[in-house]
């Protein structure tokens, strides 16, 4: 199937198309360029954190010291230099603004242009009839604005940053930060332990389903700068939330860092819905610049009968390295991973999931599907671990690669490991390109080849669409449909 | 510690210089890299799930001679038998029938005179034990088969360990198949209950249009650690069928490395492993396709029972030029109780577009309604596991075309079975 010459074109062009890659010109407020403790202890001062916090990190910074890069996904990108990093950008402003009024109306046009609502009364772009969304909005280091404060309060909701968190609920902070993903957990997180900067905490009290859905929109601007940010959710027993996440950067030839954690704790018979749209700068179609997108991502279904779902499409970044997990201890707890991954260009994505069975009784279903496009590389990499005390564990997993070009690979790594006889797991993996019968198929009956492959790409995916908020489902799918299109034929 | 064991074995390697020429400078390179990194352990990825403490803990000295070793019975009938004791050729228990009329067959010794650089061609991947190999090699078979000969019977090579306490053999097997050259190799490996380590690799060139069966029969003695690899390269419209059926040994590790490098060429890496009490049996394979139009299968069933650790680490590498390539895996697992543990890492590595691969892999128990179903009809629960395991296993075992052979191997599982019965039964 060679590619047409009309959508050759049509891809160069779409690398040209990363709409979200302009620049807002606002003063920031940096550190110090590079990582040292007084690096550290600038953030900390910055953030006015009481010395519980600051020793937290530099403990972490400590440790992270004596760690080692990972080398073992199979991602390629040259060394980075954490020196040359500035740990610490914020837009300047005397305080936090009271209201959306005093915010810098540059930033405040710079999440107009990003379709990201911060008026309480508009919706989601493109989306009418939508429901209302709570969002958090963080800007290079710092959290800007947080919508809907007021009512989520009033359903006992807790939904701020998390640096305003570390001062309005110290002990739910303390008692949480850091119990999913240990601040020696692996490099990046240790990094991310010693220098994040910002990022959401969620608290969603028993017995409580939170009124709206939450989100956090993520977006990296200054230059030079890595994007540290910390989300913490907790779910309570018998509570239930959905959270979405969203980010992107400016086009820029060289590389930036993205290195957060997310933790998620679910207790007694909670639901937690995470859902992610990865859009950050992919790079040039020649490879240059993008994000390194290296982040920690696990859930304790800490409770019985607890579930978290992970939904993900990643179609930015220029480099990913992610595996949102699930620890499922308590008994009948349920793990979900839904991904699709679209690489293009020179994109290299790792991704994929954990499920440790610890509980009994406990089931997880992934499912993942990786395009890959261009030049690009994309590896799923998943364990299934079923401990032996964890009786009658269910696991199905499902793994399929589409490969549309001929320079383009498709990995799948999956790693089982069962110590328990009354476990059921199964794995199915396939690799292949789009069939030529199913293009007959539907050439015969009168589409035509790219309206064919849009469709055949589009069911491939639906599985996981399907599992998205409606709200982010149109934005996913035509996500899917810039990273791909014409790419494809 | 690591220190001590590469002077152990570098002083081994010098009492072995001149023995193989041609090899001494073989032996010192790897050596010198083995020196650099020493035996693998579970930090290293491909050996994550074995067992290398015997390895690491204390040196195996080279294992002795012995003229008391009990000798296996031949595995049905064959047509030729090469019998090596403690590593060592040993000829009055051989059998080389009419073997010698149709082909060339030398010792390992020769091979290297005749070819210094074919040596080490096939072998990639090289870890602590494949250098050990290569520095410590003394014997082995070469057998070069002339374009166009066929043999229906198979050529049987026999590994006893005898007496070896803390001692290794090393064996180096060569095989050439020429052009529409076919036969059946049987490699059996059996000991007695020392602590011994059988280090073999076999090393198969197969050129166009040639057929070559290999079939394992892995039997070792209970505290015995078992390595070996297959290095394999196919030629256009070849075929490699491979079964690696893993019984004995404490850590058992088989490794085949094919390399399809010929289109329309046809590789099956099959493989049992009955992994009972404090065994480990780890199976690894690497089929890389590096031509288009090419074809490969993979069918694994393991039984893991109290204690038993059972792994399969099975990758498909398909590189970009390799279009239209077809490669299957099928991995299943069972697991008898919660001492037992079975892994699995079914890799897929692709680079080409046009192509179709895919992998199964399951884990679990048996069947309750299986078990239902035969015992509604008058069988009872014990023989009815039986059944089931036996039918289980038996689908690794499709690919191997002389009935007799396969029937071998299909009654070592029921003696397995019926060894296991106290576990076998349980539960009902």
């Amino acid at each position: 199937m060679a590619a047409t010459v009309e959508t050759k074109q049509q891809v160069e062009e779409m690398a040209e198309q990363y709409k979200y890659g302009f620049v807002t010109d606002v003063e920031m407020d940096m550190a110090p360029k590079g990582l040292s403790e007084e690096v550290v202890r600038f953030i900390s001062a910055k953030k006015n954190e009481p010395e519980w916090m600051l020793e937290w990190r530099l403990k972490a910074y400590r440790a992270w010291l004596k760690m080692e890069e990972p080398d073992w996904a199979r991602v390629d990108y040259p060394k980075i230099d954490y020196n040359d990093i500035y740990y610490y950008a914020a837009p300047k402003s005397q305080d936090k603004p009271k209201s959306l009024d005093e915010v810098d109306p540059e930033l405040l046009r710079t999440y107009e242009k990003l379709g990201i609502p911060l008026r309480e009364q508009e919706v989601l772009a493109g989306v009418e009839g939508a429901a209302k969304v709570a969002v958090d909005a963080v800007f290079d280091s710092v959290s800007v604005a947080t919508t809907f404060r007021e009512e989520l309060k009033k359903a006992g909701v807790i939904f701020m940053s998390i640096s305003e968190a570390v001062h309005e609920y110290p002990e739910l902070v303390k008692k949480y930060l850091g119990t999913v993903v240990p601040q020696r957990d692996n490099y990046f997180a240790a990094l991310n332990c010693a220098v994040f900067s910002d990022g959401t905490f969620v608290y969603i009290p028993k017995g409580v389903r939170c009124p709206m859905e939450l989100s956090t929109y993520f977006r990296i601007n200054a230059e030079n700068t890595g994007q540290f940010e910390r989300t913490l959710i907790v779910a309570d027993d018998d509570s239930y939330v959905s959270y979405l996440e969203g980010c992107t950067a400016p086009m820029r030839d060289e590389n930036q860092l993205h290195a957060a954690v997310v933790e998620l704790i679910a207790h007694d018979n909670a639901e937690i819905k995470y859902s992610t749209v990865q859009n950050w700068y992919p790079g040039d179609k020649d490879g240059k610049g993008g994000i390194y997108n290296f982040v920690t991502k696990r859930a304790l279904c800490k409770g019985k009968n607890s579930k978290v779902s992970w939904t993900q499409v990643e179609t930015g970044s220029a480099v990913t390295w992610k595996y949102p997990s699930c620890v499922l201890a308590g008994d009948g707890s349920v793990g979900e991973f839904y991904s699709v991954a679209v690489t293009n260009n020179y994109q290299q994505a790792d991704t994929g999931t954990k499920m440790i069975h610890q509980g009994k009784n406990t089931s997880s279903t992934i499912i993942s599907k990786g395009i890959s496009a261009g030049k690009s590389h994309n590896t799923y990499r998943g364990l299934v671990k079923v401990m032996s005390g964890a009786d009658n564990v269910r696991n199905y997993t499902q793994c399929d690669s589409l490969l549309v070009s001929s320079e383009c690979g498709a990995h799948t790594v999956p790693y089982i490991e069962v110590k328990n006889p009354t476990a059921q797991i199964e794995h199915e993996a396939t690799t292949s390109k789009i069939s030529d019968d199913q293009l007959f198929y539907c050439r015969a009956r009168g589409f035509d080849e790219e309206e064919a492959v849009a469709m055949i790409v589009n069911g491939f995916c639906k599985e996981v669409m399907q599992h998205l908020p409606m709200e982010f489902a149109v934005e996913a799918q035509k996500l899917l449909g810039i990273s791909l299109e014409g790419s494809v034929g | 510690m690591q220190e001590q064991l590469t002077e152990g074995y570098k002083a081994q390697a010098e009492t072995l210089m001149g023995t193989v020429p041609g090899a001494d400078s073989l032996r010192q390179s790897a050596l010198k890299e083995f020196e650099g990194i020493g035996f693998p352990t579970n930090r290293t990825e491909e050996w994550r799930y074995s067992d290398t403490k015997a390895l690491r803990a204390e040196e195996f000295a080279l294992a002795g001679t012995s003229t008391s070793a009990e000798i296996a019975a031949p595995l049905g009938e064959t047509a030729a038998r090469f019998v090596f004791v403690n590593g060592r050729y040993a000829e009055e228990l051989s059998d080389l029938g009419d073997l010698w009329q149709a082909m060339p067959i030398r010792p390992l010794a020769n091979h290297f005179m005749a070819n210094p650089d074919r040596a080490t061609e096939l072998i990639r991947g090289n870890d602590g034990v494949s250098l050990l190999n290569t520095a410590l090699m003394r014997d082995g078979l070469v057998l070069s088969v002339p374009a166009g000969i066929e043999i229906d019977e198979p050529i049987e090579i026999v590994h006893v360990m005898d007496g070896a306490d803390q001692a290794a053999a090393h064996t180096r097997h060569v095989i050439e198949l020429g052009e529409g050259a076919e036969i059946t190799v049987i490699e059996h490996f059996v000991g007695d209950a020392s602590a011994y380590w059988t280090n073999s690799v076999l090393q198969a060139r197969i050129a166009e249009g040639a057929k070559l069966r290999h079939v394992r029969l892995q039997e070792e003695g209970e505290a015995a650690t078992h390595t070996a690899k297959a290095y394999v390269n196919l030629d256009a419209e070849s075929e490699y069928y491979c079964v690696n059926m893993s019984v004995g040994g404490k850590a058992a590790r088989f490794e085949a490395h094919v390399r399809v490098l010929g289109e329309e060429a046809d590789a099956h890496v099959d493989g049992v492993s009955l992994a009972g009490t404090g065994q480990n049996h780890d199976t690894l394979t690497h089929v890389s396709h590096m031509v288009p139009n090419a074809t490969s299968d993979q069918i694994f069933r393991t039984v893991a029972d109290t204690r038993g650790k059972t792994a399969f680490q099975g990758k498909v590498t398909v590189v970009k030029d390799a279009q239209l390539t077809e490669a299957d895996q099928s991995f299943k697992a069972l697991v008898f109780d919660k001492t037992a543990e079975a892994n699995s890492k079914p890799e897929l590595e692709i680079l080409a577009d046009d192509v179709k691969c895919s992998h199964g892999a399951t884990i679990g128990q048996l069947d309750d309604k299986a078990i239902f179903y035969l015992t509604s009809r008058g069988i009872d629960p014990v023989t009815a596991r039986k059944i089931l395991v036996e039918a289980f296993t038996a689908d690794a075992l499709v690919n191997i075309e002389n009935e007799a052979l396969r029937e071998t191997l299909v009654e070592r599982i029921r003696v397995w079975m019926a060894s296991r019965a106290e576990n076998v039964g349980a539960g009902e």
